[in-house]
C-alpha cells in the first residue's frame, strides 16, 4: 500500500488504522480467497513417510551416494575392540570402562542430504473445487518435504517459480532456520491472477540445477499445467539427484459437469471462454484431451525415470503421498 | 410495397440498441466468469467446432428479426397487386390498309399487328370484353365486345391486307359500339393501330375530341418504320409508306391515352402485352400487415426454442 494512502486513511477518525503489514512479505504473492491449509500432518505418519523416502533416496545400494566430504564423519557406525593402528583419539572411554577391553568408536561419514523443493506459485494453483486448493495439496506436500529433509542434519533449499519477479530461491537450511524460512514462504500463498510465465517450470529447474552442486533429492511440485520444455532440465536433475515429481490435479480440471452455459476465464492468460457445457460432444472432446495431456506427463516422466506421485483435491493427499512413496 | 404510417419504422432504431445492450451485457461477463485453469484446454475443445458459433447467435437474431417485423407490420405494410375490372370493355381497332403489308416490320406489318393483338387478348381475363373494329378503306370487320374472346381472335386472324386507311369513321363506330348511345357506360378503353395518316373520311383528332368527353380514352399504336416502303409486284414502283406519329399522338392526347410508336414486332407485342394487363385490370393496394405479426410470432417462438437449449442456464 503506498505511503500517502495510508496516511489519509489514518487520518480519518471513522476509519481504523491500517493494520501494518507483516514485515518481509513477498508484494507479488498473495493467499488465495478459499485457502485452508494443508491440514494435520501427523508424526507418525511422517515416520513412516521417512522410511520411504530414505528408500527412494538410497536406491538399492549403500554407498551409492556420495558423502559431503571426505574422512571420518560424526555419526556413530560401531564401537569395536581396538585393535593396532587405531587411532588412539577414537577410544571409547565408557565402553572400555565397561568391557575392561579397549574399544574404539568407528564413524561413519555424515549423510547429510540436502532437498531441494521446487515449487509452483502460479496462479492455476489457487484452484479447487474438492476438499482443498491445489496450493493447499502442494503446500502440505512441501512441508512434509521439507521436514523429511531436515531430518539426519539434512538442508532444505526450496525454488518457487510462476509468480511475478522471477523464482524464489531459499538456499539450503539446515533444522530450525530451514524450517521458518520454508513455513514463511508457504504461508504468503501463491501469485495473483493474469501472470502468465510459460517457461517458468523449466527455468526453475535450470536454476535448481545450478545452485545444487551435490547429490541430493529433488522434488518438483507443480500441476505441471501450461508449461513446456520442462523434460530436458528435468533429465539433467535426474542425472545428479533422486527425483520425485508431485502432481497436484483437481477433478474438475478433468472433466466438464454439464451445466448450460458457462463463461471460464484462465487464471494465467486471462482468457475468457464461453461454451455450452450441454454439449455432450464437447464435455467428451475436452475430456478426452485433459487425459491425453496428463497421459503425456506421466508419459514424460516415466520415461525420464523420475518418480512420479499424483495428487488430487478431493482426497486425502497425506494418504495418498504415503502410498505412493511407501 | 409502401408503408401507411412509415414514421413508425424509425423504431427500427430499436435493433442497434439492442445489439448494443448484448455487447454491453456480454462486456460483464468477466465479472461471473469462473476461474478455470483449462480454460485453454476447453478452447481448445471448442474450436475443434463443437457447435458452430452462429448457433449460438441464433436466438437473438431471430428475436431481433421478430422486433424488425413487429415494427414493420405497425408501419402498415401494403402491396399493389392488380384486380381485373368487373366488365370492362375494350375495343381493337385494327388498320388492315394495303400499307399493312409493307415488310419492314417482319414479317409484315399486319401479320406483326394480328400476332401482338392476340398476345393483348391472352392478357386480359375472361371477364372482358373485346371487341374488334377493322378497318381500310371504310370499317368492314365489326365484332362486337363480348366476353367470347374466340370470336376476337377469329375476326383478328382474318385480315387481309389492302385499301386506304379511314381511321375517323373507324373510331366513331368503336366509340358507338363502347358506349352504345347511353351516358353511363362500363370502364371502356380503344387500342388503336394504324401505320399511315389518315386519309379519308372524319377528321380522327375530332372523334378523339368525343371519346374524351365520354371518359373513353384513346391508346394509340403507330407501327412501322419510317422508311418503310412498298413494292406493287416484282418490277413495279416502290411506295413510301411511313406511319403518321404525330397524328395517332394527337388522338392519344387528346382522348385522354398513350402513344407508342413500335418499329419492331417485339416492341408492338410489349406494347399490346403491356396494355393488356393495363387495361383490364387495376392497382389494388392491400394491407399485409397480418403476414408480417404471423412472422414475428414464427420468429419469437424460434428464438425462444432456441434459447431454452442454450440460454436458459445464463447465471
Amino acid at each position: 500500500m503506498p505511503a500517502s494512502d495510508a496516511s489519509t486513511r489514518a487520518a480519518s477518525p471513522l476509519l481504523r488504522p491500517p493494520a501494518a503489514p507483516p514485515p518481509s512479505t513477498d508484494e507479488a504473492l498473495r493467499p488465495p480467497d478459499a485457502r485452508q491449509g494443508p491440514g494435520p500432518i501427523p508424526a507418525p505418519l511422517l515416520d513412516a513417510l521417512d522410511v520411504g523416502i530414505n528408500r527412494l533416496i538410497a536406491r538399492t545400494l549403500s554407498g551409492s551416494r556420495r558423502a559431503t566430504g571426505v574422512g571420518a564423519g560424526t555419526e556413530l557406525s560401531q564401537l569395536r575392540p581396538y585393535e593396532a593402528g587405531d587411532d588412539v583419539r577414537h577410544i571409547d572411554a565408557a565402553a572400555s570402562a565397561r568391557t575392561a577391553a579397549l574399544h574404539v568408536r568407528v564413524h561413519v561419514p555424515e549423510r547429510a542430504l540436502t532437498t531441494w523443493i521446487v515449487l509452483d506459485l502460479s496462479p492455476s494453483m489457487a484452484f479447487g473445487t474438492a476438499r482443498r486448493l491445489k496450493a493447499d495439496v502442494a503446500e502440505g506436500a512441501a512441508t512434509v518435504f521439507a521436514r523429511l529433509g531436515l531430518r539426519r542434519a539434512g538442508s532444505v533449499g526450496v525454488v518457487a517459480f510462476g509468480a511475478p519477479g522471477g523464482p524464489r530461491v531459499l538456499p539450503p537450511r539446515g533444522s530450525k532456520p530451514g524450517m521458518v524460512a520454508v513455513r514463511k514462504l508457504l504461508e504468503q500463498g501463491v501469485s495473483p491472477d493474469e501472470h502468465q510465465e510459460p517457461d517458468a517450470l523449466e527455468n526453475a529447474l535450470a536454476r535448481t540445477f545450478r545452485l545444487s552442486k551435490l547429490p541430493g533429492l529433488v522434488v518438483v511440485i507443480s500441476d505441471f499445467r501450461d508449461h513446456r520444455e520442462w523434460e530436458r532440465p528435468l533429465g539433467a536433475l535426474r542425472l545428479r539427484h533422486a527425483v520425485i515429481a508431485v502432481e497436484v490435479s483437481d477433478p474438475a480440471e478433468s472433466s466438464l459437469p454439464a451445466v448450460g452455459r458457462l463463461a471460464v476465464v484462465d487464471p494465467e492468460s486471462g482468457a475468457l471462454v464461453r461454451v455450452d457445457s450441454s454439449s455432450k460432444r464437447l464435455r467428451d472432446r475436452f475430456e478426452q484431451l485433459e487425459r491425453e495431456r496428463r497421459e503425456g506427463v506421466a508419459r514424460e516422466l516415466r520415461r525420464l525415470g523420475i518418480h512420479h506421485i499424483a495428487l488430487s483435491t478431493d482426497q486425502d493427499w497425506l494418504i495418498e503421498l504415503g502410498r505412493r512413496i511407501g | 410495397m409502401s408503408f401507411g404510417n412509415p414514421l413508425w419504422l424509425l423504431a427500427l432504431a430499436l435493433i442497434p440498441l439492442a445489439l448494443f445492450a448484448q455487447r454491453l451485457s456480454h462486456r460483464r461477463t468477466r465479472a461471473y466468469a469462473v476461474r478455470f485453469p483449462a480454460a485453454a484446454t476447453l478452447q481448445q475443445a471448442l474450436s475443434e467446432g463443437a457447435s458452430p458459433s452462429w448457433r449460438r447467435q441464433l436466438p437473438i437474431a431471430a428475436l431481433l428479426l421478430a422486433i424488425a417485423a413487429i415494427v414493420a407490420a405497425i408501419a402498415a405494410p401494403r402491396v399493389t397487386h392488380r384486380v381485373p375490372i368487373r366488365a370492362a370493355s375494350l375495343v381493337l381497332v385494327l388498320d388492315h390498309s394495303g400499307s399493312m403489308a409493307s415488310n419492314d416490320v417482319r414479317p409484315t406489318r399486319l401479320q406483326a399487328a394480328i400476332r401482338a393483338a392476340n398476345t393483348f387478348i391472352d392478357q386480359l381475363p375472361s371477364s372482358a370484353r373485346v371487341g374488334v373494329v377493322g378497318f381500310s378503306t371504310s370499317p368492314d370487320t365489326i365484332q362486337q365486345p363480348v366476353t367470347n374472346h374466340a370470336a376476337a381472335r377469329t375476326a383478328i386472324d382474318n385480315q387481309q391486307a389492302g385499301g386506304g386507311t379511314d381511321t375517323g369513321p373507324a373510331l366513331q363506330l368503336a366509340l358507338q359500339m363502347l358506349h352504345g348511345g347511353k351516358r353511363s357506360h362500363p370502364p371502356a378503353a380503344i387500342v388503336l393501330l394504324s401505320d399511315g395518316a389518315a386519309n379519308l373520311g372524319v377528321n380522327p383528332v375530332t372523334v378523339a375530341v368525343q371519346a374524351h368527353r365520354e371518359r373513353i380514352p384513346i391508346y394509340t399504336v403507330a407501327l412501322g418504320t419510317p422508311g418503310g416502303v412498298l413494292s406493287e409486284g416484282l418490277f413495279g414502283p416502290t411506295v413510301p409508306v411511313p406511319p403518321d406519329p404525330q397524328l395517332m399522338a394527337g388522338i392519344a392526347r387528346t382522348s385522354g391515352g398513350r402513344a407508342y410508336n413500335a418499329h419492331t414486332e417485339e416492341y408492338l407485342r410489349s406494347v399490346y402485352a403491356t396494355l393488356g394487363r393495363s387495361l383490364s385490370t387495376v392497382a389494388r393496394e392491400r394491407d399485409v400487415s397480418a403476414y408480417f405479426l404471423v412472422a414475428a410470432g414464427v420468429l419469437l417462438l424460434l428464438a425462444v426454442l432456441g434459447s431454452v437449449r442454450t440460454a436458459a442456464r445464463i447465471p
